[in-house]
């Protein structure tokens, strides 16, 4: 057998070293794009601020993990380390251009929730102050969902102790349910609300029947009422009576009245008498003057009767006739 | 007259396996090897390995990729889990499957033919002819289809490595560059520098896997006996499967356990 070069290529197009080169020429193109692009990924072009965090447990952070400001990622967890102090340091690595986030005042925290991954987060409560140094240490505050869970195990503990003592039998919840409806169960009988406020339905009984009495009581002073009122007020009953011994009293001041009526009527008579006969007798004029004075006197009298008179009509209310007849 | 499975067995297979791989490897690495007679094995073997192909590898590759990403997407949302959908599907698709699944590929679409090839050349004696011409069969034959073969999963592999980002990228985030500094973000946190190494080294060694074990085992083929190259290339090919299985167990050994 005679071995020829190319006796094993006869069926290959001529342009097959093109294509390859080709092909071996894109490939790597695109595996150094890869790898450029996986760099810059890492931020391997990047320049970086570096920042130190101490924490007494790292569980759960790892290389590679976000420190996140306000929800984005500024950085980039390097490595982790154990100081000589037994503290646990995180380093992390933030490019240039977003170390503006991180000041003096920045409050770091490591968030480790019950499902998913630990969070490292950056709070900063003024950007107006001054930036964080390249190399700062800063202490990191833990904030520990799983930390929680046997505390808050223990307190749901003795909550549903506490339950558990206060639905007992015999606890004083059943106790005062009981009450309740002991007296629920009163206040639905006979005697309603009044049996379950005093406490059983001999009390109640007594009370309405105090209540009856009290009742009758009414009704019977309602009757004396309605008898005095008849006494006093009615035909033939102490106010009408008075009002007739009034009645009777003016009729005798009207007769009063009437005589010092003719008194008076007889004095002038008198008068115009000696009067007459003042010529006649001269003497008699001094007797004249003093039968004036009488006469004056008279009147007096008679106004005060008149008063009186009017005194009582205006002070008895029966009376409505308010007019007053003068001589 | 041997069956695969037996030849598989055979500790002198396999230190005759690893012998060659070091020689292969060897005179791959020397410039001298690479005459005008292995350049033109090696780019036969480039273009019938990765460009012919190219496109079926690519199409295979893109659906493949659509359809974890869109498992792994959905799922992620249904448990709520929106945040890692792309760092898994990175960490599935880029870092596992792509350069598994291209190992595979390439050792059934090429690692039979070059198995049956050498077994043949040896049945038939040509190797030995060559010898005994004063050429060198290892450095003219065997050698540029092992670079050939190497390069050309080499090739497949980054192709289907960026389409698969490519694709990753389109779905999660649309024709918008919006999501450029998130996916970047993910991209730098799944690749540290352990994985990238770990990747490099692993699609390395599935290159060469499949390069060096089907000629190799080809080489077992009896002078004279046809009746051995069945064996021979099956027992190749049944490494082939074994070796890469393995490199992939190890690697996501040496990454997550």
């Amino acid at each position: 057998m005679d071995p020829k070069p190319d006796s094993s290529l006869p069926f290959l197009p001529k342009s097959l070293g093109v294509k390859v080169g080709m092909l071996l020429a894109v490939s790597i193109l695109v595996a150094l794009a890869l790898v450029g692009y996986v760099l810059h990924a890492r931020g391997v072009f990047e320049d970086f601020r570096r920042l130190t965090l101490v924490a007494d447990n790292v569980d759960g952070v790892s290389a590679g993990m976000d420190l996140t400001f306000a929800g984005f990622p500024i950085g980039r967890v390097r490595r982790l380390s154990l100081g000589k102090d037994g503290k646990a340091r995180i380093h992390i690595r933030v490019p240039v251009e977003q170390a503006h986030w991180l000041r003096t005042s920045t409050v770091f925290l490591l968030e480790v929730p019950l499902v998913g991954g630990a969070r490292i987060r950056a709070h900063t409560a003024s950007l107006d102050d001054p930036p964080l140094p390249d190399r700062a240490e800063r202490t990191v505050l833990r904030g520990d969902a799983s930390e929680e869970i046997p505390r808050m195990v223990a307190t749901m503990r003795a909550v549903l102790e506490n339950i558990n003592d206060m639905t007992d039998r015999g606890s004083s919840l059943q106790e005062s349910l009981r009450n309740t409806r002991t007296v629920t169960e009163r206040m639905a009988g006979k005697y309603g609300v009044l049996g379950g406020v005093l406490g059983g339905e001999e009390h109640a009984r007594r009370v309405v029947q105090v209540l009856d009495r009290t009742n009758a009581l009414l009704a019977s002073l309602d009757g004396l009422v309605a008898k005095t009122g008849e006494r006093v007020l009615g035909p033939g009953g102490i106010a009408d009576e008075t009002q007739k011994a009034i009645a009777q009293a003016g009729a005798i001041l009207g007769e009063v009245r009437q005589r010092l009526k003719a008194v008076d009527a007889i004095l002038a008579d008198a008068q115009a008498a000696a009067a007459s006969t003042k010529t006649a007798t001269g003497n008699v004029a001094a007797a004249t003057a003093e039968l004036g004075a009488l006469r004056a006197e008279v009147e007096a009298s008679l106004r005060k009767v008149g008063a009186l008179i009017d005194e009582i009509n205006r002070k008895w209310p029966f009376e409505r006739d308010t007019k007053i007849k003068l001589p | 007259m041997a069956f695969g499975g037996e030849i598989i067995l055979r500790p002198r297979s396999w230190r005759r396996l690893l012998r060659f791989g070091a020689f292969a490897t060897a005179a791959a690495l020397s410039p001298s090897t690479y005459g005008p007679q292995a350049r033109a094995v090696a780019v036969r073997q480039i273009y019938l390995t990765a460009w012919k192909v190219l496109p079926g590898y690519l199409a295979f590759t893109a659906l493949l990729s659509v359809v974890i990403i869109e498992v792994v997407r959905n799922g992620a949302r249904a448990y709520g889990l929106s945040q890692v959908a792309l760092e898994l599907v990175l960490r599935v698709l880029v870092l596992e499957l792509i350069p598994f699944l291209t190992a595979l590929f390439v050792a059934l679409r090429s690692g039979a033919a070059i198995g049956a090839e050498i077994a043949l050349m040896r049945v038939s004696g040509q190797l030995e002819d060559e010898e005994e011409a004063g050429r060198s069969p290892l450095h003219e034959e065997l050698v540029p289809r092992v670079v050939g073969a190497a390069l050309a999963v080499f090739s497949l592999t980054t192709l289907a490595i960026a389409l698969a980002m490519y694709l990753s990228y389109a779905l999660f985030f649309g024709g918008s560059n919006a999501g450029l500094i998130v996916f970047t973000r993910v991209v730098g946190q799944v690749f540290d520098l352990q994985i990238f190494v770990g990747l490099l080294l692993k699609c390395l060694l599935f290159g060469v896997a499949v390069a060096v074990i089907p000629l190799a085992t080809g080489l077992e083929a009896e002078p004279g006996q046809p009746g051995s190259m069945p064996a021979a290339v099956l027992a190749g090919l049944m490494k082939l499967f074994l070796v890469i299985g393995l490199i992939e167990i190890l690697s996501l050994m040496v990454k997550y356990v």
